[in-house]
């Protein structure tokens, strides 16, 4: 689990650098990635419950986190949010059901086919559910000091 | 007076800058509205669209003007839409003259990419990873490495040169899935299948994915659905050029792979 959530951190890191997030923000658009990967391996091969809801939960609490870090970090949640939800992309769904189309397996490639867009629909019903909860709460996160020592170098409000 | 001209013109062209790279049409709405609010122009109006604003501020009024900008996609930047929203952020904390407030975004504008060389060192490390996650071995993550890698040069390839979205997905798709079937053909002990997932990786259009929805959940349907749209294409160009691979190795040895 340690080595997956390691290798789900360097993965999502990576893509980061593909869309430019900011150098000092890598890491933690890493830490929302491998937190949600790690999260989705473990509900679907731990607790055993089916994929689409794994995949849910997953993406919920990855938004959570995305959010959490951005007002930790004054950062928009974009930066943490868009390429964290890559491990769960349905990389393996696009895959198998063009390879059963081309196979001619015409019910596996429904049931593929049906099952990639359940994965899409579950990542956006998760997304919408983070985002679902009011800024508000958010504000909790917001470490009065450091705010404070930012605010003063940066100039800024959160 | 110029001076509301001038305004509307910062906050269009600063909207602009988080639209072209990558931002949700809300944040662009929203800053838009700040950025006049804190100048101090009450009245304005504004209309985003994924590429394309409409604005205008004071309309009725002696010094009423309107901007109308087409915006063309282009690639995501995380760190400009960040720098983006920090200026935004001074701008509505009232540090950030007007002048000062032109130097800055250009300086936003400015930001570079990360080196050609870290984007494909960084592409072939993510496919590599994301090929060992969904199931592949040390050698299959090995080889995606070196696909993604090459992937990567080929989209700032496709970058420079001006060749269409649909071409690179196309060919990247046909070039991973060819090098996977080769290798596997060569008797080397892979797992095919995980080597053109990690490929495929460093094409599809998840970010595009993520944006849609998040348009879509801020009640900005029609960007949403266009986005959606570009989403839908990316995944079907993949699984064509997947596809096509697999009929022309089926064409060239007269069996499919794995059947």
């Amino acid at each position: 689990m340690i080595v997956q959530f390691l290798v789900a951190m360097v993965a999502t890191v990576s893509f980061a650098v593909l869309y430019d997030a900011p150098r000092q923000e890598l890491l933690f658009s890493g830490l929302s990635g491998a937190v949600g990967w790690v999260v989705y391996l473990y509900l679907l091969e731990g607790v055993q419950i089916n994929k689409v809801l794994s995949c849910v939960a997953a993406t919920f609490i990855l938004t959570l986190i995305a959010r959490i870090l951005a007002v930790l970090r004054c950062c928009p949640v974009t930066v943490y949010l868009l390429v964290s939800i890559f491990p769960l992309v349905p990389g393996t769904g696009i895959y198998y059901t063009s390879y059963y189309l081309i196979t001619r397996q015409n019910q596996l490639f429904a049931a593929t086919g049906l099952a990639t867009f359940e994965t899409a629909a579950a990542i956006a019903f998760g997304i919408a559910m983070g985002f679902g909860l009011p800024q508000g709460w958010f504000g909790i996160f917001r470490r009065r000091k450091k705010f404070e020592e930012r605010l003063e170098r940066k100039g800024t409000d959160a | 007076m110029a001076y509301t001209k001038e305004i509307l013109n910062l906050a269009v062209e600063i909207g602009e800058a988080m639209l072209q790279n990558g931002a949700e049409i809300y944040r662009v709405e929203d800053t838009f509205k700040h950025i006049l609010k804190a100048y101090e122009v009450e009245n304005c109006n504004v209309y985003v669209l994924s590429n394309g604003i409409f604005a205008s501020a004071n309309e009725g009024q002696e010094d009423s003007c309107s901007i109308i900008r087409h915006v063309p996609q282009s690639s995501v930047h995380l760190a400009r839409i960040a720098a983006l929203n920090q200026l935004s952020r001074e701008i509505c904390m009232h540090s950030c003259s007007l002048m000062e407030a032109w130097n800055r975004l250009d300086e936003c504008r400015a930001l570079p990419d990360y080196s050609a060389k870290k984007q494909i060192l960084a592409c072939g490390l993510g496919c590599a990873g994301f090929a060992w996650l969904c199931g592949g071995q040390v050698i299959d993550a090995a080889i995606t490495f070196f696909i993604g890698c090459l992937l990567r040069q080929m989209i700032l390839f496709a970058g420079v040169h001006g060749i269409s979205n649909l071409m690179v997905n196309i060919t990247g798709s046909f070039l991973t899935t060819a090098v996977s079937l080769f290798m596997a053909g060569a008797g080397l002990p892979v797992l095919q299948d995980k080597i053109v997932i990690g490929g495929i990786m460093a094409l599809i259009p998840g970010i595009t994915f993520t944006t849609s929805i998040r348009d879509l959940l801020n009640a900005d349907y029609l960007s949403g659905f266009i986005h959606m749209v570009d989403a839908l294409l990316g995944a079907v160009e993949i699984a064509v050029g997947v596809g096509a691979t697999f009929a022309v190795y089926e064409a060239m040895t007269g069996g499919v792979f794995g059947l």
